[in-house]
């Protein structure tokens, strides 16, 4: 289990990490559209019609990254959002069941190593980044199962974006982060259903940065 | 770098251990635990369940001379006669023992251990299973008409009442959950030619249709997981608790692939056979890590069927009885062909079999009832079984 607990001292670890130098901590906070390109296995289990499948949707949230640049160009990041609530609804041959089928909320921190291309100071500066994500499901709910379990998920996140310098400290920032999200889920009501997504997600940002 | 180092490490420890024990519950993917691995001294077969372990409860109800009093011309739900026995005479025959009826009667009058009569038999009766039974629901099939229909639940505290506790020289055997099935599919069935009537005249959409079939099947569904996960509780409560030490508990057939099951529309069958299905995941649920010995039925008889021929039947689909004969012999009383009334002496004048079927090599009896040949194979594949746990 990672607890808000290891979270913390991780981050708390990170900002004591090396040497002080002037503006090597960017803070990012911004706006994130949660988008799913869901795929599954399909569903199975006893009085399942062949053909039942779900496709899980979009959620907006808000986020918020910590940087800390190692050198002037590569820096670890942490990045952390408001839990999106991510909606399912049923499709295939149970397409009549319609949406709503589950939610869940997304508990999906990424860290990561990210790479600033330019120089610092520069007006615009595209960065990409590559790192793991973790994510846990949590506050999980259906009108069709009364114990919905999901699997926490772990894997990598790549990560794309740009910086605008407004000032020497502020600045605006837009970013794409695309990870990989899988979760087997069990659902248990008056049978069992069994699915794995592969959730697929893109997430795009855009918000305000701030060095300090 | 040091402190960096450090960050690295904390960080990956940290994810590691959140991929560690994650993975979701399923539930009825469990097994029991811990039931005895070496024989038993037994003396006496204990056996709680419905028609398919009734050893002749409704007796009476054939009685020839149709007051009642013996000789009876029928009396289990198999190809009655001399040889007709069911699995759990069977299974007593191959210990040395014998079982009867816990109780004998019909329409209102019932007597307890008839057996006793003759007092060295005072100890045999303790077949409990019923036609009609189900887990706990007093009211089962065939109840308004007479049937005891004795639920499982009341078959375990009577045994206790009698008994006090199950002795270590017991061998139960539970096999309960098949008229729950049948009573939710009827209710399921109902529901569902409404349903598709108003969906015929217009006054549902097919999405609202396929919805309110959905529901249906759910609520079918969800009294095979109350019915399951209460005979689980009976077995861990009333058996277990109780002293029951060679404890096997049986799961439920396909009932899709019965005659009856057979002579459903493919839709139906598959609603039919999966509420089956649940029960036994229930079950199954239920009873993980509970130390009862678990007999599979539904593998056992899906392997028979998928090669009945190599078994020693010749006819696994059509039913030995011949509803027309019993109709007539009762009367009109019994039309739905059961083998109950059903006689295999060949040349009485109460001989209820179709032309040309052989209880020996015909699998069912009547439209979900095993033959004297199918008792034979289920009493010989249980008794593997029991074998297989070091109980024999």
């Amino acid at each position: 289990m990672t607890s808000p607990v290891t979270i913390a001292a991780t981050v708390a670890v990170l900002l004591t990490a090396g040497h002080a130098a002037a503006q090597s901590n960017v803070v990012k906070f911004g706006v994130a559209q949660y988008t799913t390109n869901s795929r599954t296995n399909g569903i199975s289990g006893i009085g399942v019609p062949p053909g039942a499948d779900v496709e899980t949707g979009d959620a907006t949230t808000l986020i918020l990254e910590y940087e800390r640049l190692l050198t002037p160009h590569l820096g670890i990041e942490l990045a952390i959002g408001i839990p999106p609530r991510i909606e399912a609804r049923a499709t295939g041959s149970v397409a009549f069941l319609g949406d709503d089928v589950f939610s869940a909320r997304s508990v999906s921190p990424v860290v990561g190593l990210t790479w600033h291309f330019g120089e610092p100071g520069d007006k615009w500066r595209p960065y990409a980044g590559l790192g793991v994500n973790y994510t846990k499901f949590t506050d999980i709910e259906s009108r069709l199962a009364s114990d919905v379990d999901m699997e926490d998920s772990v894997g990598w996140a790549v990560k794309a974006g740009v910086e605008y310098a407004i000032g020497p400290r502020w600045g605006l920032f837009a970013s794409v982060t695309a990870m990989d999200v899988k979760s087997k889920i069990v659902a248990s009501g008056a049978t069992v259903l069994q699915s794995t997504i592969d959730f697929r997600p893109v997430v795009y940002a855009l918000g305000a940065a701030y060095r300090f | 770098m040091t402190r960096f180092r450090q960050a690295l490490i904390l960080l990956t420890v940290s994810l590691l251990a959140a991929c560690g024990g994650s993975d979701p519950h399923v539930p009825g993917s469990g097994s029991p635990v811990g039931a005895p691995t070496t024989p038993g001294s037994f003396t006496a077969v204990v056996s709680f369940g419905d028609s398919l372990s009734d050893v002749g409860t409704y007796a009476p109800a054939t009685s020839l001379a149709g007051n009642g009093t013996a000789p009876y011309f029928g009396g289990k739900f198999t190809t009655n006669g001399a040889a007709g026995t069911v699995w759990v005479e069977n299974v007593a025959a191959s210990l040395g023992l014998l079982a009867t009826p816990a109780e004998v009667g019909f329409a209102g009058s019932s007597v307890a251990c008839p057996a006793a009569a003759n007092p060295a038999l005072a100890g045999t009766c303790t077949a409990y299973g019923q036609g009609g039974a189900r887990i706990t629901d007093p009211n089962g099939i065939g109840h308004a008409t007479g049937a005891l229909t004795v639920p499982v639940a009341s078959q375990i505290a009577n045994h206790l009442t009698r008994f006090g506790s199950f002795r270590d020289s017991d061998l139960v055997l539970i096999w309960g959950g098949n008229n729950d099935v049948f009573v939710k599919f009827e209710e399921f069935a109902a529901a569902a030619a409404q349903i598709q009537a108003e969906a015929t005249a217009g006054l549902l959409t097919a999405d609202q249709a396929n919805n309110a079939l959905y529901a249906a099947q759910t609520e079918a569904q969800a009294a095979m997981k109350q019915a399951a996960l209460e005979l689980a509780a009976l077995v861990r409560t009333g058996v277990l608790d109780n002293g029951g030490k060679y404890v096997a508990v049986v799961n439920l057939p396909d009932s899709g692939d019965t005659p009856f099951g057979q002579s459903l529309p493919a839709s139906a069958r598959q609603v039919l056979s999966d509420l089956s299905a649940v029960f036994n995941l229930w079950l199954a649920e239920g009873l993980t890590g509970q130390p009862v010995g678990w007999i599979d039925a539904r593998a056992l008889f899906k392997s028979l069927l998928a090669d009945p021929a190599g078994a020693g039947f010749g006819n696994a689909t059509v039913p030995a009885c011949d509803a027309e004969k019993i109709d007539a012999l009762t009367g009109g009383q019994v039309t739905d062909g059961s083998s109950l009334f059903c006689n295999a002496t060949v040349g009485a004048p109460y001989y209820g079999l179709r032309a040309g079927a052989d209880p020996s090599t015909w699998l069912y009896a009547d439209g979900v009832h095993p033959s004297t040949g199918g008792h034979a194979a289920i009493g010989n594949a249980f008794a593997t079984q029991l074998a297989a746990f070091g109980w024999l």
